[in-house]
């Protein structure tokens, strides 16, 4: 039983879909759920989640319409795994091109990721296991501090 | 100096994409000629970009635009000085003043490469903030630290708050505070072929300090983070979840990721709105 998993489970590396089917074996799903918008924060406009996909300078204009635009004094910008980079990136970004008006507050927390494990062959006697993996989230507010 | 960079468009071109915008306190708004299609606004000038023969290898950017949304800390321009033949042979970083105001000295500082192994990094932090009682050949022993800073820049930066996370989990109420800057890292490549032209590029690397202190420290701070102490409350909460995360440390509420609907059923319980609109 453990051959023919092989392939599967000597995934240890964060790949997941290696030498299995592609997304199933990863299962977006309950990958997606764990990724979900904490409760509060998907009603707050200005909050911007950083992503790999999206074009860089696409998400630094939206969080700039949104500072100057939108009439927000604080925006949060969060990043997840490889986006933390990117997101720290664009806080950066956007405080330099202030010049210094705005200023930077970082908090980092701790994401369950969970992954689930299906066997490619349908006629493999093996049942689907759940990985479950922690990952590093960072949150960057982006505020105008209060005129003291 | 920007001569220089005019002379050398190609290579201008690929090393921009490492940092998108401009560079803090670089004059960048100087109208720049280059022919390939870089807008002057938006390219990066290097500093201290020495040419020691004019035989640069041609660089071939297959028309793409400089400041394409590449990972910004994994520098394409590497990949493409290693296969334009170049060898990265020396990297400093310009260390700057440290980030914490009144931070006492002789804190143990863990600085995160790249290429670090995490349990390396958390044996030796862990050894001393617990408290190592041996001592070695009659040194000072130290009865456990009080503080501790990681800092990483460029692609260790995920390291270093996957470290700081780590310790937090294991040593339990501690105080963060976390800083963000711009780091300077200076680079030396030199050409594997004939070994005559090499090139000083000085890349602005985004960097992370992550001070973690068994004392409590000054929560007006921008960047502070309590100790999580709501783990009870989400156990509670988290019925159908199984171990509940460690704290969602966001400055607006303590509540943790869950699902959606989840998250609707017990925050109607709890008597938070949920509504979209703000």
């Amino acid at each position: 039983m453990t051959e023919p998993r092989n392939p599967g489970m000597s995934s240890t590396a964060p790949v997941h879909p290696d030498a299995t089917s592609p997304a199933v074996e990863m299962d977006p799903v309950e990958y997606t759920l764990r990724k979900r918008l904490p409760r509060k924060l998907p009603k707050r406009r200005n909050d911007v989640y950083v992503n790999m996909k999206t074009d860089f300078r696409a998400q630094l204009a939206r969080c700039q319409k949104l500072l100057e635009g939108g009439g927000h004094r604080e925006i949060c910008v969060h990043g997840l795994g490889l986006a933390i980079n990117r997101a720290i990136n664009i806080a950066l970004q956007l405080q330099t091109s202030s010049q210094g008006a705005l200023q930077l507050a970082a908090n980092t927390s701790t994401v369950e990721l969970v992954d689930d494990l299906e066997p490619e062959d349908p006629d493999e006697a093996g049942e689907p296991m759940t990985r479950t993996r922690n990952n590093s989230a960072i949150h960057i507010k982006v505020f105008y501090p209060d005129p003291q | 100096m920007f001569t220089g960079c005019g002379v050398v468009t190609g290579q201008n071109q690929y090393l921009t994409r490492d940092v998108a915008g401009p560079h803090p306190g670089l004059e960048m708004n100087r109208p720049i000629q280059m022919g390939n299609g870089v807008t002057p606004g938006s390219c990066n000038v290097y500093q201290g970009q020495t040419y020691s023969s004019s035989g640069q290898p041609a660089v071939n950017v297959n028309g793409s635009s400089p400041l394409k949304p590449a990972p910004l800390p994994v520098p394409p321009p590497a990949l493409k000085l290693g296969q334009e033949g170049f060898k990265k042979v020396c990297r400093t970083e310009e260390d700057g003043p440290c980030p914490f105001p009144g931070l006492a000295s002789g804190v143990l500082e863990m600085r995160v490469k790249e290429g670090s192994k995490i349990r390396n990094l958390m044996g030796f932090a862990m050894a001393r903030m617990q408290g190592e009682k041996c001592v070695s050949g009659g040194g000072v022993s130290v009865g456990g630290l009080r503080q501790v800073v990681f800092t990483g820049s460029g692609r260790a930066v995920t390291k270093t708050i996957t470290c700081a996370e780590i310790m937090k989990r294991k040593v339990g109420s501690l105080h963060q505070l976390t800083k963000l800057r711009y780091k300077v890292v200076k680079e030396v490549w030199e050409s594997t072929e004939g070994g005559t032209s090499e090139m000083t590029v000085h890349r602005t690397v985004p960097s992370i300090s992550i001070l973690l202190s068994k004392d409590p420290l000054d929560p007006q701070e921008p960047g502070y983070q309590p100790p999580e102490t709501l783990t009870a409350l989400w156990e509670e909460k988290e019925g159908v979840e199984s171990a509940p995360q460690t704290a969602c440390k966001r400055p607006c509420g303590p509540l943790p990721y869950s699902t959606f609907t989840h998250c609707k059923r017990v925050c109607l319980g709890e008597g938070v709105s949920v509504l979209p609109s703000h």
